[in-house]
């Protein structure tokens, strides 16, 4: 029996922990972030003209009798947003041991958690060509169990396809929400029009950039014969101390670059490094972002 | 130039590998590292050309020439790189030094040992002084004087100090030993000089073929020689005051000879001695003759037997020996009817019986005491047999007095039961001892023991009868049980002497009897125990000194007194194909210099600059120090 991805004691840490979004979506009753909508709430919000069609259970009746018009009540709502997890299960992920994938299901499962905990409603997908291998996840902790079981049975394979993936979503999901992309963001075809297009698309981002020391710092020097993880291309090259120095600042510049999209959408964005604790992200980088509460 | 331990194709060979190895190894270590990576969009960004064209060329040549030149170095030290010509390395040769016994010979005005000493000095003169000489002083073992010493004054001091031994050459294995000393030292083998006249104490027959590297310095020497081989004396079984004497001499030489032999006894210096005999010999070449007498003494002394008139070998015309005297048991037996035990008594020898009354009891009498029938006030501190005591005072306590019972029988383990029969005896009245676990029960009734002896001391002896007072005095068993109680009681007393004077050398001694080898004792002058074997009933060991060697087998001793030297019985003729005499080698200066510590540390030199600008050392810190570097950029970062 595998070990289990979390342990209790973490779990329970993760339990005064909230996911918090910015953006107000329209939602059924029964969220824990206030929306600018108004709908069924308790606290009242403001008063408009009456329209032909609506609830006259709303209508106030003590103003009608002063002013003899029509005024309905609107009440403020905390609507149920939908959370939606992608977790990039490409080769890429793999590399370098696949630690960047099993943080990725780590941080996928502690967030899940997080959203039980607080009745939110998970969606998970992996995906890596388009979208797969769904988890559904909602009623509270009691069923985490079952999610945690299913991220760890996840298995990666397939070559990164960020437009096939979007183009996937939007098609399966009309309702807007909170989408959470933990993925190392490397697609030969770049991921910045896509992402863009989604956030367009009314989601709230919040991008999770995992990456190994391997990925932004090569240890190696001397002559290297590398393949590439998801498309099998080769190169050969003389690798030195200048030549890491450039290949780790193309790799900051790419990473700023998804920060940028993800702030300008107004979503939230934070790079981890697999050699940091899970713990010291999710309440350090996390909070920070303000991703979580 | 050369090299000492390899030849040059054997270097070539090992180095070769050696070389292709290290080239195999290095161009794995320094090949492309193969490595699969998440995206190459920012290797591209690095933007480092690709070095396909290079792999052709071996990449960092100077750390692979560095490798390949330490190894190298390293190798030429173990194969010891000289410089000159391998004719000019120095060899190893062996100088066999006849130190035998027969050496002591007189040649002249010195002895041969001198003669040898000269000859083999002008040897060592002779070899070069590059050369490395070992000594090896052989008589019947080789024993090294010196290792294989480049410095020639010290062999020429163990040659001076050479002296000759007491045991004849055993030739064969002084040059076996020389033969394997040289192959074990593993340089150039030189010669096995043999100094000596040659004379071996085995036949030949049996010697393996002297090696091709052997020469011989003959010694000359004259063989008219008559000497001593054997002396045997043991007391006479009759008479045991009476020592019989043997006397075997041999002829050495080429003529016969007439010699007078004479014994004589007494102390230790010559003044005091008393002739005891004198023969005349006439020994035919090669011959052996004998001659016996007679002495009679009790005393202890030395005996000296002489062979006149002397030889060119007077070593082996005179021997000494030491006899042991002959000791007495004296016994003191308190009995109101001395009659009843003085035939028993006097019935054995080595004995000296007192008879007294009760009434004179000294409780400090010495030897052994006897009380018949007689608590004495004070028990004596010598040893003593109790004969019938009175319930009342008796040593080992009485369980009960029995009537008319049947002798049950003696007790084969026990010693002093040894050999005693009896027919069916009833003894009208007897105590029955309660004896202790420890105790011999000797004699038995069915109520239990009846005659007990008991170890300690002073050792006791108790009879519950008087056994000429009882049916046993019918018995031939009674005298024998007073002989056995009187043997175990003192066993010193009644011990056998044999003295035997021979050679040093390998000595068999052929027992009388057959003895567990636990019972078996050689020991030295110094009582410090010898090693020997025992094979059927015999015991060898080897003394390589003069001396006196004891071995004691039971209650028997043998004395070997080992005061003549051994000699030769046969001459070493050697092959006509072995060169002979003193050489003469070429006088070439000696220019070898022992370059290998300076090559094996500028090959681990090479090795360790290599290792400093190349090797792993740089490539083990890189990935901890970009590890570090990496955590750093990435806090700033957030």
């Amino acid at each position: 029996m595998p070990a289990p991805l979390l342990d209790r004691e973490f779990l329970e840490k993760l339990e005064r922990l909230t996911i918090h979004w910015q953006k107000s979506f329209a939602g059924l009753v029964g969220g824990h972030n206030m929306s600018r909508f108004a709908g069924a709430g308790q606290e009242f919000l403001d008063h408009r003209n009456f329209h032909h069609g609506d609830d006259l259970r709303a209508v106030n009746w003590r103003a009608y009798l002063r002013l003899e018009k029509l005024f309905l009540k609107m009440f403020q709502v905390e609507p149920r947003v939908p959370v939606r997890m992608l977790v990039d299960v490409s080769e890429s992920m793999t590399a370098h041991g696949g630690q960047k994938f099993d943080y990725a299901r780590k941080l996928a499962a502690s967030l899940c958690y997080v959203g039980l905990v607080r009745l939110d409603t998970i969606e998970i997908h992996g995906f890596s060509g388009r979208l797969a291998q769904r988890i559904f996840a909602t009623g509270g902790r009691h069923r985490f169990p079952g999610v945690m079981d299913s991220l760890a049975a996840m298995t990666a394979s397939g070559k990164t396809d960020y437009n096939a993936v979007v183009r996937d979503f939007i098609g399966s999901y009309s309702q807007r929400g909170l989408v959470i992309v933990i993925s190392d963001f490397l697609d030969d075809q770049g991921c910045e029009r896509a992402l863009q297009y989604l956030a367009d698309f009314g989601h709230e981002l919040m991008l999770l950039q995992v990456w190994s020391d391997e990925d932004r710092t090569p240890p190696w020097t001397g002559e290297l014969e590398l393949r590439d993880a998801e498309t099998g291309a080769g190169l050969k090259l003389d690798f030195d101390d200048d030549a890491r120095r450039r290949y780790t600042s193309a790799f900051d510049e790419y990473a700023s670059a998804i920060q940028t999209m993800a702030f300008r959408s107004g979503g939230r964005y934070a790079g981890i490094a697999t050699s940091q604790s899970l713990e010291s992200v999710i309440f350090g980088d996390l909070i920070k972002a303000r991703g979580i509460a | 130039m050369y090299l000492l331990n390899l030849s040059f194709f054997q270097f070539l060979a090992v180095f070769g590998s050696i070389g292709a190895v290290s080239v195999a190894l290095y161009l794995l270590d320094r090949s492309r590292r193969k490595q699969v990576v998440s995206t190459l969009r920012f290797w591209v960004a690095a933007e480092q050309p690709a070095v396909a064209a290079r792999r052709r060329h071996i990449n960092q040549p100077w750390s692979l020439l560095l490798q390949l030149i330490g190894m190298g170095l390293l190798l030429l030290a173990i194969a010891q790189l000289r410089f000159g010509t391998p004719a000019l390395a120095g060899r190893d040769h062996v100088i066999v030094l006849d130190t035998s016994s027969w050496m002591m010979a007189r040649s002249g005005k010195g002895t041969l040992m001198d003669v040898a000493k000269a000859r083999a000095r002008q040897y060592l003169r002779a070899l070069p002084a590059r050369d490395r000489v070992m000594l090896v002083r052989a008589d019947a073992l080789a024993t090294p004087a010196t290792a294989f010493e480049p410095t020639h004054q010290k062999v020429d001091a163990a040659i001076v100090a050479s002296q000759p031994g007491s045991t004849a050459l055993n030739l064969n294995q002084a040059l076996s030993f020389a033969r394997h000393i040289q192959l074990q030292e593993g340089r150039r083998a030189g010669e096995i000089a043999f100094i000596g006249p040659g004379r071996t104490a085995d036949s030949g027959e049996s010697a393996s073929a002297p090696p091709k590297n052997l020469r011989v310095i003959a010694v000359a020497d004259n063989v008219e020689n008559c000497g001593l081989r054997k002396i045997g004396m043991r007391r006479s079984a009759t008479d045991p005051a009476l020592w019989e004497i043997y006397v075997s001499a041999h002829n050495y030489g080429t003529a016969p000879r007439n010699v007078t032999m004479s014994l004589d006894f007494g102390t230790p210096q010559q003044a005091g001695r008393v002739p005891i005999g004198t023969q005349r010999l006439s020994l035919q070449p090669g011959g052996d003759s004998e001659a016996s007498f007679q002495y009679r003494t009790t005393a202890a002394g030395v005996l000296g037997v002489n062979l006149t008139p002397h030889d060119v070998f007077p070593a082996d015309d005179h021997a000494e020996m030491e006899l042991p005297g002959q000791p007495a048991l004296a016994v003191t037996v308190y009995s109101n009817e001395p009659e009843l035990l003085r035939p028993v008594l006097a019935a054995t020898p080595r004995v000296t019986a007192v008879f007294r009354r009760p009434a004179e009891y000294r409780a400090n009498d010495q030897g052994l005491v006897i009380l018949d029938r007689f608590v004495p006030p004070q028990r004596p501190a010598a040893d003593s047999i109790w004969i019938d005591p009175p319930a009342q005072g008796s040593p080992i306590p009485i369980r009960t007095s029995v009537e008319n019972v049947p002798f049950a029988g003696w007790n084969p383990e026990h010693p002093a039961s040894a050999g005693l029969r009896t027919k069916d005896f009833k003894l009208e009245k007897v105590s029955v001892f309660e004896a202790a676990p420890s105790d011999g029960r000797v004699g038995e009734v069915a109520a239990g023991p009846v005659i007990v002896a008991r170890e300690g001391k002073p050792k006791i002896v108790v009879l519950g009868f008087h056994p000429a007072l009882s049916a046993m005095r019918y018995e031939l068993a009674t005298p024998l049980l007073f002989a056995n109680l009187l043997r175990w009681v003192s066993p010193e007393i009644f011990q056998r002497w044999e003295i035997t004077g021979g050679s040093v050398g390998t000595v068999k001694v052929a027992l009388d009897r057959e003895t567990p080898q636990k019972d078996i004792q050689v020991t030295g002058e110094d009582g410090a125990p010898l090693p020997f074997t025992m094979r059927d009933r015999t015991v060898q060991f080897f003394s390589g000194t003069p001396g006196s060697v004891r071995v004691v087998a039971g209650n028997r001793e043998y004395m070997y007194a080992m005061t003549i030297p051994e000699l030769w019985d046969s001459k070493w003729v050697p092959p006509p194909d072995v060169r002979q005499g003193i050489p003469h080698f070429a006088a070439v200066l000696d220019s070898s210099i022992d370059v290998w510590p300076w090559l094996a540390v500028a090959g681990g030199l090479c090795l360790l600059a290599e290792w400093v600008l190349y090797g792993s050392f740089r490539r083990a810190l890189r990935p901890l120090l970009l590890r570090h570097k990496s955590r750093t950029a990435a806090e700033v970062r957030r």
